[in-house]
């Protein structure tokens, strides 16, 4: 373990060096969620006329009771609300994309590899790297979000019911494995390609489950209950440590020094 | 015991055999020298020894460890110097050295120690806090050499230390390798640098997929050529050239200009006679002197001899 913890430290001291990276992984996050707050201001200042009920509102009991403009805050604010599970997702992608290839880049791989460094310990260290930052990036713009929608919404219900049990559940217990599942496909293709943006494309389908999510979310066919979202996060953290496992199943030493390393 | 054993080391990629059944061993303390022309399977050892690919068939021992078996151990017991420094260039040379140490297992106190002991020692203390991207392929070079040194391993593999580096800094390197010897380590050194290898090996194979001789460079000199007199006369020295023949113990000779070149067994007895000989054939004789062959006359007799890369060996 202690071993992860110097190469995590290796990888935040070159991540900080590294400033066009560090500009993908902030500015994305950054959009996602000051687009939503500002749609959602929006929304509640302009409410919508139409009283047709679209499925989501139909098939989720919170809705009842709220009032034609609290239903149109409240419908996107949900679907907004997903955008921070999908967050996870995207920052430890642009980090993790350079984990290994970068190695391989900058001719480090070698001597990496000749250190009594296991590999568990090694995809650990490049995981975390990737991860943490992403966690914090993650609940960070979650908080800013979560604090502007109080400043912004109709009312109390509004709020609760984009913020609901199971949203919360997911940001806090879910995303920590959607991220790893994502971080630990990335260093796995990583490991496999030589080129980063190459790494970062092959692990984008990580995301395809997620979009389904939300489009199912959308078309009321999937309620957010705390208890699925339970359910859900479980089955995300049991995934997450399959992935992990799997990356290091399918780093091959020797194969990445002798056919991938330039 | 040895530093490093070997019994018929053999590694494939896919129909082509890098290396081919490789036995020997290198002792300890001293300096191995590694000689092959390029793609001849040097790095490929290197790699298997410092237990970072595996061989196909045959086994060994590094630092008294079995490869395969106690992997972990050879590598935290062996330094490797890799072709390429591969250095992170946007961290200072102390995080460098520092992050290696920590994977080598030194505590924190014992990497900061180890790491000014190097850069010290190397000249690159005043440099400790730059980025290793602002140095110049001397000075990451050196650093590479001190990343491998920092655990103290038993034995070092140094691949290609000084090439491309300038005079100045490719002395500098060899005289560490020489003060690495004088500690008692073993230094396992490939080098294409004939000239550096002849200075610095105690011990030279000669290799070429699989190896083709192996022993001290004077060992390995006087195996092929024997010993060598060079003498010259005033004219032509081809006129001399049957006079010499005729000695039973003349083993080869040629004449060019005014100088006839002899291969004998044992000069220190035969050169008089020689020289008897030709001044009773009427030759007048400037100078008698030896004739060294180079390593280079060894290495290049030896890899000429050899098949041409490429040609499976499965």
């Amino acid at each position: 373990m202690r071993k992860a913890l110097v190469i995590l430290h290796k990888e935040w001291l070159e991540l900080r060096g590294e400033r066009t990276l560090l500009m993908t992984v902030i500015v994305p996050p950054l959009l996602l969620t000051i687009l939503p707050i500002v749609a959602l201001y929006l929304i509640g200042s302009t409410p919508d006329e139409d009283t047709s009920q679209p499925g989501a509102v139909i098939a989720d009991p919170s809705f009842v009771g709220l009032s034609e403009p609290e239903v149109g805050q409240a419908l996107m604010g949900k679907q907004f609300g997903l955008m921070f599970l999908i967050m996870p997702l995207l920052v430890p992608a642009t980090i993790a994309s350079y984990s290994i290839v970068g190695e391989k880049m900058r001719r480090t791989l070698e001597p990496l590899l000749a250190a009594p460094v296991r590999t568990w310990e090694l995809l650990l260290g490049k995981c975390l790297a990737s991860l943490i930052p992403s966690l914090i990036i993650t609940w960070g713009a979650a908080a800013v979000f979560v604090l502007a929608l109080r400043l912004i919404v109709l009312s109390d219900r509004v709020y609760q019911v984009i913020l609901g049990g199971g949203w919360w559940i997911l940001l806090l217990l879910g995303s920590p494995s959607l991220a790893l599942i994502m971080v630990a496909a990335t260093v796995a293709i990583s490991g496999r390609v030589n080129d980063p943006r190459t790494a970062q494309q092959v692990s984008a389908v990580v995301v395809v489950p997620l979009l389904a999510l939300f489009i199912a979310q959308l078309l009321g066919v999937v309620v957010l209950t705390p208890l699925l979202a339970l359910i859900a996060s479980t089955a995300l953290a049991f995934l997450a440590i399959l992935a992990f496992a799997g990356a290091i199943l399918l780093f091959e030493r020797e194969n990445i020094l002798t056919r991938w390393a330039s | 015991m040895h530093a490093i054993e070997t019994w018929d080391l053999t590694r494939a990629f896919g129909d082509r055999v890098a290396v081919e059944r490789l036995t020997f061993t290198a002792p300890r303390g001293a300096v191995f020298g590694f000689l092959g022309p390029n793609g001849a399977g040097k790095t490929t050892t290197v790699r298997m020894l410092a237990a970072l690919i595996a061989p196909t068939s045959g086994s060994a021992v590094v630092a008294g460890y079995r490869l395969g078996e106690e992997d972990q151990d050879i590598r935290r017991n062996v330094g490797l110097l890799t072709e390429s420094p591969g250095l992170y260039e946007r961290l200072s040379a102390r995080q460098n050295l520092i992050f290696f140490a920590r994977l080598y297992d030194l505590d924190a106190a014992r990497a900061e120690v180890q790491t000014e002991r190097y850069l010290r020692m190397l000249g690159l203390w005043d440099r400790r806090d730059d980025p290793v991207g602002s140095f110049s392929k001397g000075m990451r070079q050196k650093l590479a050499i001190a990343r491998a040194l920092l655990h103290e391993p038993a034995i070092i593999f140094l691949d290609e230390p000084t090439a491309g580096l300038d005079p100045e800094a490719a002395r500098t390197v060899r005289e560490f390798i020489k003060e690495l010897r004088a500690e008692g380590r073993t230094i396992f050194l490939t080098t294409h640098n004939l000239p550096e290898a002849d200075e610095l090996c105690d011990t030279i194979a000669v290799f070429r997929t699989r190896l083709l001789r192996i022993g001290a460079p004077d060992t390995l000199r006087a195996e092929l050529f024997g010993s060598s007199t060079r003498i010259r006369v005033a004219g032509d020295a081809t006129m001399f050239l049957d006079v010499v023949r005729a000695l039973p113990f003349v083993r080869a000779a040629a004449a060019s200009g005014d100088a006839l070149t002899l291969s004998l067994d044992n000069p220190d007895e035969q050169n008089p006679i020689l020289v008897q000989a030709l001044i009773k054939a009427g030759a007048a004789i400037r100078y008698v002197e030896p004739r060294e062959h180079s390593l280079e006359d060894v290495y290049l007799h030896l890899v000429r001899e050899a098949e041409p890369i490429g040609q499976s060996h499965a």
